[in-house]
This record gives C-alpha cells, sequence and structure tokens, in this order.
C-alpha cells in the first residue's frame, strides 16, 4: 500500500486557518503568469504541475505555496526538456549579478 | 458508453497504487449512489505523467453519506458528500 501524498489532507485536523489576505509578492505574480502562458499555449499541464508537487513529499509542507508550484514548473519544463539544467544555473546567476 | 447509470450504487475501490490519483484516500472503499455522469475526459492520471490520457474516463458524481465515512461524525444522517470520480475506480455495489 503506498503512502498518502501531501495533498491528499482530506479528513485531517485542519488545525488554525490564516483568514488574512498576504496579497502576492511581484516574482508569485511573475510566476502566475509564466504558469499561465504556458499552460494555456499547452506547453505544459496542469495535472503535470500538480504530480511534480506532491512529488515533493515532506518538502510539500516546507515550502510556500507559489514557491512549490514553481518547483513544479521548473520539474516539468526539464522534464520536457524546454530548459536545461545548465540554461537555468546559468541564467540564475545572471540575475543573481543584478543585485549583488 | 458508461458502466454507471444515475442511481446505481457504487463502491470505491480500495486500492493503493502510488503516483499521482484523482480519488482521496478517505473515501476508498466506501459506498455511494451516482448522483450524475458528467462526461467523458482525457484521464488526468495519465496526463500527470505526460501521456495523452486517451482513452477519455467516464466521470461521476458520486453522493455519500457523511456518517458512513467519519467514523466519529456527529451531524444528522441526511448529512450528504458529493464527489467525483472517475469510473476505473469504482465498483458496482
Amino acid at each position: 500500500m503506498s503512502e498518502k501524498r501531501p495533498h491528499d489532507m482530506g479528513g485531517e485536523p485542519g488545525g488554525p486557518i490564516d483568514t488574512v489576505d498576504h496579497g502576492m509578492k511581484f516574482w508569485e505574480k511573475q510566476a502566475n503568469a509564466l504558469r499561465n502562458t504556458l499552460t494555456s499555449r499547452k506547453l505544459v499541464r496542469l495535472d503535470e504541475l500538480r504530480r511534480a508537487a506532491e512529488d515533493l513529499g515532506a518538502r510539500y509542507y516546507e515550502l510556500e505555496y507559489f514557491e512549490r508550484t514553481t518547483h513544479a514548473l521548473r520539474q516539468v519544463l526539464l522534464e520536457h526538456g524546454l530548459i536545461s539544467e545548465a540554461e537555468l544555473t546559468a541564467k540564475m546567476a545572471e540575475v543573481r549579478k543584478r543585485y549583488d | 458508453m458508461t458502466r454507471f447509470d444515475v442511481g446505481d450504487r457504487v463502491r470505491v475501490k480500495a486500492a493503493f497504487p502510488p503516483g499521482h490519483r484523482r480519488t482521496p484516500h478517505y473515501i476508498r472503499g466506501k459506498r455511494g449512489v451516482v448522483e450524475r455522469v458528467c462526461g467523458a475526459f482525457p484521464n488526468p492520471e495519465e496526463l500527470a505523467y505526460s501521456f495523452s490520457g486517451e482513452p477519455k474516463r467516464i466521470l461521476y458524481r458520486v453522493r455519500f453519506k457523511q456518517q458512513e465515512i467519519w467514523p466519529d461524525y456527529g451531524g444528522p444522517e441526511k448529512d450528504l458528500l458529493e464527489l467525483e470520480l472517475y469510473e476505473h475506480w469504482l465498483e458496482a455495489a
């Protein structure tokens, strides 16, 4: 019998609920826009993104929502060969330099 | 071609395969009644792994009694829960 995956939380104690609207950070809006563009153009599917987020296992709850979905997007883009690990690393280094 | 009709009694398979599944654990093995046939959709459990999702699977809305799902449920008998479940997760009850 396989373990429950982290999203499958129905019936578990909910704990306190944070009802504060935290808004969206700039990078979160960008991440959302990128995800919406890639899914609406059918380059990636929401089902794939959900699966990749669930694959995080215990890390799923250590990450915030947009961190989790962005991790999933990274994973699926790599799987499809739409980006490579090397391209991503190089781009991240380039962007980081702007802030150093 | 649908295997079940509105009003049919069904049981959710008590199966626990690994991977991306669209049937929550808490409902597996429970009995309910088909409330409506939602239509045929590409199988999300296949789409999740980048396959085509074909052949399409029939999706049903199934009605369950809350008291039959939760052993310590304190609400009245008439309380219901409806879930949308794919045909390959259902068997005749």
